[in-house]
C-alpha cells in the first residue's frame, strides 16, 4: 500500500527556492531514505509533511487520500509523526511529562499510569530504553533522541519520519538504532529517514529519494544503487554556472605554487567541548599561509561553526594553542543575525568594526564625516546598490547586505580573513562577485592575505580553495588534491571511507 | 529595543491619542472642545502657566523620561526609574540639610545633584548586578526595588528625617543654598529645566557622536551582530548603561526636592518614573524628543487641574490617556513592523 | 493567665486576623499571576485588573444591591482588562512589560475618571453593600488562630481554596502540563500539538479575573467603599508574592499571606502607638523577595519562556 505520496512540492522562503516540484513515494512497511546535500530541501519537505510549514504548491496523498496539513496536530491526526532533528521536548518536563504531552483525553486528569503502561509496553517491544522519571535536561542526547522517539511511537503513526536521527549517537547506538528502524517498518510502518551518512542509508533502506536543489533527481529501489552512484547523484556537477567555477579551479590549481612565508594563523591541537559537554571540535591543528584559500568542507553540524569561531578569535579553545592576528577579519553566516544590524544604516554598520580605529575617531567622538566618507567610497569600489551611506541596511538585498560586510571586514587591508558560507542565499551574480573579492584578497599585490573558507557547498570550496580539508564529527581531515577529489572530499565530508 | 525613527509612527501615534483621547472624553459624557480647551489653557494658557505649572511638571518627567530611554535603548527594561527618582531624592535632601548654611550655593547644588545621581545610580546595583551575574530579569527586580525605596523614603520622613516638631510626615526644608535658583523671575520655573535641556542634548549627543553611544545602540539593536560583528563585549556596555539610567533618574528626584518642593515628602513623585515610559516610548526612545514628549506629558498633567475645574472632567482621565498613548504607539508600531516583514 | 496574657493573646488574633484580611487580595491576584506566569504571561497589568474589578464590583453591588452579583462584576472587570492586555501581547505580538505597565496606568486613570465621573468629588465616601462575613462553626473557635482564619469573608475562603485547586490543576491534570509546557518550551508545546496562544489567552483571563476578585475583596468584602487609586500597589506585590512562593500556588499563598501580616503589622504598630518605624517593615518582604531572586533563599526559578514574545521575533522586530 502506498502510505504517502508527494507530487509537485514547491516551496519558497522569501528570494531562496527550498523545493522545486520535489516528489516522493513511500510504500508502508518500507524504510524510505531520504538524501541531499546541506540545502537540497530534506528538511523543508518533511517539515511540511509534519505539518510545520505550509507548502507553496503541489500535493500531498496519504493512502491515495489528497490531504492538506496546516499544523503538527492536523498531521499527528492523520498518523504522521516527526522526531525532530532539534528534539520537542521541555527540557524541565520529566519523560514521562513530555510523553503525556498533547495525550487525547480529559484535561481535567493525568494519565500518569496509562501512558507509563504504553511506554514501558513499547520500550520493551522496540528494545528502547530511556528513564521515564528522568528531568529531559539531565539527559544526554542519545537517550533525549529515545525518549523523542517513544513520544512519537506512542501516537502509533502510520508514517514516521526522522530528521537525520543519527547525527547526535554514538557509533553503537547506531547500530541499535538502525534495527530499530527496521522492526518499526516490518511492523508496518512507513519510514522516511533524512541521512547524510550514505553508508547507514545502504545498511537499512528499502528505497531511496535523492534530491538536489529543491527537486527529486533519483528515486530508485536500494538494489539499483551503490555509495558512488548516489553520491554522484547528490553533489554530481549542477548547472553552467559551477562548472566555469571548477574550470577555473583546474586551471589554477595548475599554476597555483603552494603558498610560502610565515603562518598568518595557526591552530595547534584545538579541543572545544561546548556547554552541554559535547566536544565539538577535536585536535584540530591548522596553518594559514598569506596568499592561500583553505577550504573546509563538510556537513552542517560537524564542527566548521565552532572551527570559524576558533578563527575569527570569537570564541576560546577548550583545549590547544591558536594563533591569530589581532581582529581578524569574519564574515559570519548569518548575515542578518550576526553581519549586520539591520536597524542600522550603512555607515554605522561600517563603524560596528571600524569604531575603535584611531583613523574613524578624535578622542572619545566618532569621526562621521570620515566613516561617511569611506562608506561612500566602499559603495562605490563594492558595486553595493543603496541610495547612499545613509540607506538603512534591511532595505538591501541579501546579495548587497553581504557586499556591506565584505567591505567592512576588509577595511585595513586583513592579512587573514575567516569565510564562512559567504554566498548562502545569493543568486549566480553575488556569488561569483564574493568569489572574485575572495581571489583578488589573496592574490593581492602589495601582501597577499590568508583566506579560511568554510562551506557547506562543495562546489564554492573547488572553485576557491587551495587547499582542502573536510570536517566530520570535529576533525580536520585533510584531502590530498589530484584526479577524482570532488569524489573524495563528497565521500569524505559524508562519512564514506 | 531600537529608537522607533520613523516621525510618521510617532506622528500617527500622537493622532490616534488625540482622537482617543477626545473619543473618550465625549463618552463620559463631556464636551471634548471644552475640555481640551480647558487643558490647553490651564497648562499653555499664559506664559507664566506655561513656565510655572507645564515647564516645572516637565521637569522631572523629561529626567525619568532619558532614563528609561537610555536604557531601552540598550534593551534594559529598567521600571525602576520611579524608585531611583526616591533614591535620588532622598540623598538629595539629605545633602541638602547636612551642608553647613553658610556654604555657597556654587557649591552645595553640584554636591545636592551629584549626590542624587549617585543614589540613583546605586539603586540599579543591585538589578544590574542580578541581571548581568545570573540573568535574572530587570523587570521584577527594578519594580522590587521601587518599593523599597518608597517604603525608605516614608521611614525617613516619619523617623531619622523628620521635621523637628515631629509632626507633618516630610523632613525639614533644604537650606537656602541648596535650593535651585529661578530661571525667570516670578514664576516658578528653576533652574533644574534648563540642566533636564542640558541632559538630553548631552544624552543625544552621547549617542550620536561618541564611541561609547555607538556601543550602547549597537548593543539594543542586536546584541549578536554587536558581539561578532562589533566585536563588542556586551556586559560591560550594559552596566554602565544600567548605572547612567539610574542616574538619570536619581537626578530627577535630586532636583525635585530642590527645585521644587524643598523637602522630602512621602508621596513625592505622582508616578514620574511610570509616566516616564510613555513619555521615552512616544519619543522613539530620541533623547531630544523626549523634551518634545516631556513637555507634553506635563501639560497634559499640569492642565488636567483646570480641565477638572473647568469642565468637570475627573483627573484620572490623564492617567487614562498616557496608557492609550503607550498603547497607540505599541500598536502602530507593531503594526507597521508587520507591514514591512510581510 | 494574666490580664495582660489575655491582652496580648487579643492582641495576636486581631494582628493575624488582619494579616489574612490584608493578605487574601495579594493571594487571590498572585495565585491568578501564578497561573499565568506559569503559561509564560508576565502580567503587569495585574494592577489594572485589580483596581478596575473593585470598581467593577463596587458597580455591580450598587446596580444589584447584591454583593454576590459584585463579586461577578468585580471578576468580569477584571478578566476585561486582561483580555485587552491579551489582545497586545497575543494578537499583536506586542511587548509584555511596556503593554502591562499602560494597562495598569490606564486601569487606575480610567476608574477613578469613572468613579469621579459617577459619583463626583463631594468627599463623602460611597458606601457599598458589602460581603458577609461567614464565620465558620467549630473551625473559629480554636483559640487565637479560629477567629483570626475563620472569621472572614467569603473571598478570604475562595483563596484558601484556591491555592491547593491550583497546585492541583497545574501539576495533576493534563491541562496544567499544557500550560507549564507553553510556559517552559512553547516551541516544544506547539510541536506536541498545543495550541499556544489560546492557553496564554486563557490564563491571562484566568488570573485577571482572579485579579478582579481581589479588587472585589478590597471594595465590596472589606472596606465597604470605593476610592481611586484604593489597590495601592498590589498589583505589583503581586507579582513579587509570585516569586517569593516559587511559583507554586500552595506557597505563593503563605507568601501573599506574609506580605499580609507585614502591613498589617504597620497598622498596629501604628495603633498601639509604638514609634519604631513600620515603614521598615514594609520593605522587608520586597527585600526577601529580591533574596530570593538572587538565589539565597534557595532554587528559584521563573518559567524559561517567561515574559518572551511567541511565535519568536527576530532582533529589532
Amino acid at each position: 500500500m502506498t502510505a504517502v505520496r508527494i507530487r509537485g512540492l514547491g516551496k519558497r522562503f522569501g528570494p531562496v527556492t527550498a523545493l522545486n516540484g520535489a516528489r516522493l513515494t513511500a510504500q508502508a512497511g518500507e524504510v524510505h531514505g531520504v538524501l541531499g546535500e546541506n540545502g537540497a530541501g530534506k528538511t523543508t519537505l518533511l517539515s511540511i509533511l509534519a505539518g510545520l510549514l505550509p507548502a507553496d504548491e503541489g500535493e500531498i496523498l496519504l493512502r491515495g487520500e489528497p490531504v492538506s496539513i496546516g499544523s503538527p496536530r492536523e498531521a499527528r491526526a492523520l498518523g504522521v509523526g516527526m522526531v525532530h532533528q532539534h528534539f520537542a521536548l521541555v527540557p524541565e518536563f520529566s519523560v514521562l511529562e513530555n510523553l503525556m504531552l498533547g495525550w487525547p483525553g480529559p484535561l481535567l486528569s493525568l494519565p500518569r499510569e496509562e501512558v507509563r503502561g504504553k511506554a514501558l509496553a513499547l520500550e520493551k517491544e522496540t528494545g528502547l530504553d530511556v528513564a521515564l522519571d528522568a528531568p529531559v535536561k539531565t539527559l544526554g542526547v542519545g537517550e533525549r533522541q529515545r525518549a523523542e522517539i517513544v513520544k512519537v511511537l506512542l501516537q502509533e503513526p502510520a508514517i514516521l519520519i526522522l530528521d537525520e536521527p543519527t547525527a547526535v549517537l554514538s557509533p553503537q547506538e547506531v547500530e541499535g538504532f538502525l534495527r530499530l528502524v527496521r522492526t518499526l517498518a516490518d511492523q508496518g510502518t512507513a519510514v522516511l529517514m533524512v541521512a547524510h551518512k550514505l553508508d547507514e542509508v545502504l545498511a537499512v533502506a528499502d528505497r531511496v529519494t535523492v534530491l538536489r536543489r529543491g527537486a527529486t533527481v533519483l528515486e530508485a529501489p536500494r538494489e539499483e544503487v551503490d555509495a558512488a552512484s548516489l553520491a554522484q547523484a547528490m553533489v554530481g556537477a549542477r548547472e553552467a554556472g559551477s562548472v566555469v567555477h571548477l574550470r577555473e579551479a583546474a586551471a589554477l590549481q595548475e599554476e597555483r605554487p603552494p603558498a610560502e612565508g610565515d603562518p598568518v594563523a595557526e591552530l595547534r591541537r584545538v579541543v572545544v567541548v561546548d556547554g552541554r559537554g559535547v566536544t565539538r571540535l577535536r585536535d584540530v591543528s591548522l596553518e594559514v599561509r598569506p596568499g592561500e584559500i583553505v577550504g573546509v568542507a563538510g556537513v552542517e553540524g560537524n564542527g566548521q561553526r565552532q572551527l570559524a569561531r576558533v578563527l575569527a578569535g570569537e570564541m576560546a579553545p577548550t583545549n590547544g594553542t591558536v594563533r591569530l592576528p589581532p581582529e581578524p577579519a569574519f564574515i559570519p553566516q548569518d548575515r542578518r543575525a550576526e553581519g549586520l544590524v539591520e536597524d542600522f544604516d550603512l555607515t554605522e554598520n561600517l563603524a560596528l568594526r571600524l569604531h575603535r580605529w584611531p583613523r574613524f575617531r578624535r578622542g572619545p567622538f566618532l569621526d562621521w564625516r570620515t566613516l561617511e566618507a569611506r562608506t561612500r567610497e566602499a559603495l562605490a569600489t563594492f558595486s553595493i546598490r543603496a541610495e547612499g551611506p545613509h540607506t538603512r541596511a534591511d532595505t538591501l538585498s541579501g546579495g548587497n547586505q553581504q557586499r556591506v560586510v565584505l567591505a567592512r571586514e576588509l577595511e585595513g587591508e586583513p592579512e587573514f580573513l575567516v569565510a564562512e558560507s559567504p554566498t548562502r542565499g545569493l543568486d549566480v551574480a553575488g556569488e561569483s562577485y564574493v568569489h572574485q573579492v575572495l581571489r583578488d584578497l589573496r592574490d593581492r599585490a602589495d601582501g597577499p592575505a590568508g583566506i579560511v573558507l568554510i562551506s557547506t557547498d562543495l562546489d564554492e570550496i573547488l572553485a576557491l580553495a587551495d587547499r582542502f580539508f573536510v570536517m566530520v564529527r570535529g576533525r580536520l581531515v585533510p584531502i590530498h588534491p589530484g584526479p577524482d577529489l570532488r569524489e573524495r572530499m563528497g565521500a569524505g565530508m559524508l562519512g564514506v571511507e | 529595543m531600537t529608537a522607533t525613527r520613523s516621525w510618521v509612527a510617532a506622528v500617527m501615534a500622537l493622532v490616534a491619542t488625540v482622537a482617543v483621547a477626545a473619543g473618550t472624553l465625549a463618552l463620559g459624557g463631556f464636551d471634548p472642545g471644552e475640555a481640551l480647551g480647558a487643558l490647553v489653557q490651564g497648562s499653555m494658557g499664559s506664559p507664566s502657566v506655561f513656565l510655572s505649572i507645564t515647564l516645572v511638571r516637565a521637569v522631572p518627567l523629561i529626567l525619568t523620561g532619558l532614563a528609561v530611554a537610555i536604557a531601552f535603548r540598550a534593551g534594559i527594561w529598567n521600571i525602576g526609574a520611579e524608585g531611583q527618582l526616591y533614591a535620588g531624592a532622598v540623598a538629595g535632601t539629605a545633602l541638602g540639610l547636612a551642608l553647613p548654611e553658610a556654604a555657597t550655593a556654587w557649591v552645595v547644588i553640584p554636591a545636592v545633584m551629584m549626590a542624587g545621581a549617585v543614589a540613583g545610580a546605586a539603586w540599579v546595583v543591585v538589578p544590574a548586578w542580578l541581571k548581568l551575574r545570573s540573568g535574572v530579569s530587570e523587570v521584577i527586580t527594578t519594580i522590587l526595588m521601587n518599593f523599597v525605596a518608597i517604603h525608605l523614603a516614608g521611614w525617613l520622613v516619619h523617623g531619622p528625617m523628620q521635621e523637628p516638631r515631629g509632626v507633618f510626615p516630610q523632613s525639614e526644608a533644604v537650606s537656602e543654598a541648596a535650593r535651585l535658583p529661578l530661571l525667570v523671575g516670578g514664576t516658578r520655573l528653576h533652574l533644574g529645566f534648563a540642566l533636564a535641556i542640558v541632559m538630553a542634548v548631552a544624552l543625544w549627543a552621547f549617542l550620536r557622536f561618541t564611541v561609547a553611544g555607538f556601543q550602547v545602540r549597537a548593543v539594543g539593536a542586536n546584541p549578536e551582530a554587536a558581539r561578532v560583528a562589533g566585536r563588542l563585549r556586551s556586559r560591560r556596555t550594559l552596566l554602565w548603561v544600567f548605572l547612567a539610567s539610574g542616574a538619570l533618574a536619581g537626578l530627577a528626584g535630586a532636583v525635585e526636592v530642590s527645585g521644587v518642593t524643598y523637602s522630602l515628602y512621602e508621596d513625592l513623585s505622582p508616578g514620574f518614573g511610570y509616566t516616564a515610559i510613555a513619555v521615552a516610548l512616544l519619543a522613539g526612545l530620541s533623547p531630544l524628543g523626549v523634551l518634545f514628549t516631556g513637555t507634553l506629558f506635563g501639560a497634559l498633567e499640569g492642565g488636567a487641574g483646570a480641565m477638572q475645574r473647568v469642565a468637570d472632567v475627573p483627573a484620572g482621565w490623564v492617567g487614562t490617556v498616557v496608557a492609550l498613548t503607550i498603547l497607540s504607539v505599541v500598536a502602530v508600531e507593531r503594526l507597521l513592523r508587520g507591514r514591512r516583514d510581510g | 493567665m494574666g490580664e495582660s496574657g489575655i491582652l496580648n493573646l487579643v492582641i495576636l488574633t486581631a494582628f493575624l486576623e488582619a494579616g489574612v484580611r490584608l493578605g487574601a487580595p495579594l493571594a487571590l491576584a498572585a495565585l491568578g499571576e501564578t497561573l499565568s506566569e506559569r503559561g509564560g504571561v508576565l502580567n503587569i497589568g495585574l494592577e489594572g485588573s485589580i483596581i478596575c474589578g473593585a470598581l467593577g464590583a463596587a458597580l455591580g453591588a450598587l446596580a444589584t444591591g447584591s454583593p454576590t452579583a459584585g463579586l461577578i462584576s468585580g471578576a468580569l472587570a477584571g478578566a476585561a482588562v486582561a483580555g485587552v492586555f491579551a489582545f497586545f501581547i497575543l494578537v499583536l505580538n506586542a511587548d509584555q512589560i511596556i503593554t502591562g505597565t499602560a494597562i495598569t496606568m490606564g486601569g487606575l486613570g480610567l476608574t477613578a475618571a469613572l468613579y469621579q465621573a459617577r459619583f463626583g468629588t463631594t468627599g463623602t465616601q460611597l458606601s457599598l453593600p458589602t460581603l458577609e462575613t461567614w464565620t465558620l462553626p467549630g473551625l473559629s473557635s480554636v483559640p487565637v488562630l479560629g477567629p483570626a482564619l475563620f472569621s472572614q469573608k467569603p473571598t478570604v475562603y475562595l483563596a484558601y481554596l484556591l491555592a491547593p485547586l491550583l497546585a492541583w490543576f497545574l501539576f495533576r491534570t493534563a491541562a496544567g502540563l499544557q500550560i507549564r509546557a507553553v510556559g517552559e518550551d512553547p516551541d516544544s508545546a506547539a510541536a506536541a500539538g498545543i495550541r499556544v496562544r489560546m492557553v496564554r489567552l486563557w490564563v491571562t483571563l484566568a488570573g485577571g479575573a482572579l485579579a478582579g476578585l481581589a479588587g472585589a475583596h478590597l471594595s465590596i468584602g472589606f472596606t465597604g467603599t470605593f476610592q481611586p487609586e484604593m489597590s495601592a500597589g498590589r498589583g505589583f506585590i503581586a507579582i513579587a508574592v509570585v516569586v517569593l512562593g516559587r511559583w507554586h500556588p500552595v506557597w505563593v499563598l503563605a507568601a501573599a499571606l506574609f506580605f499580609g501580616s507585614a502591613y498589617a503589622l504597620q497598622t498596629f504598630l501604628q495603633t498601639l502607638g509604638l514609634d519604631i518605624g513600620y515603614q521598615l517593615f514594609l520593605a522587608v518582604p520586597y527585600v526577601l523577595t529580591l533574596l530570593a531572586l538572587g538565589g539565597w533563599l534557595g532554587r528559584s526559578r521563573a518559567p524559561t519562556a517567561l515574559a518572551l514574545p511567541w511565535p519568536h521575533r527576530r532582533h529589532g522586530d
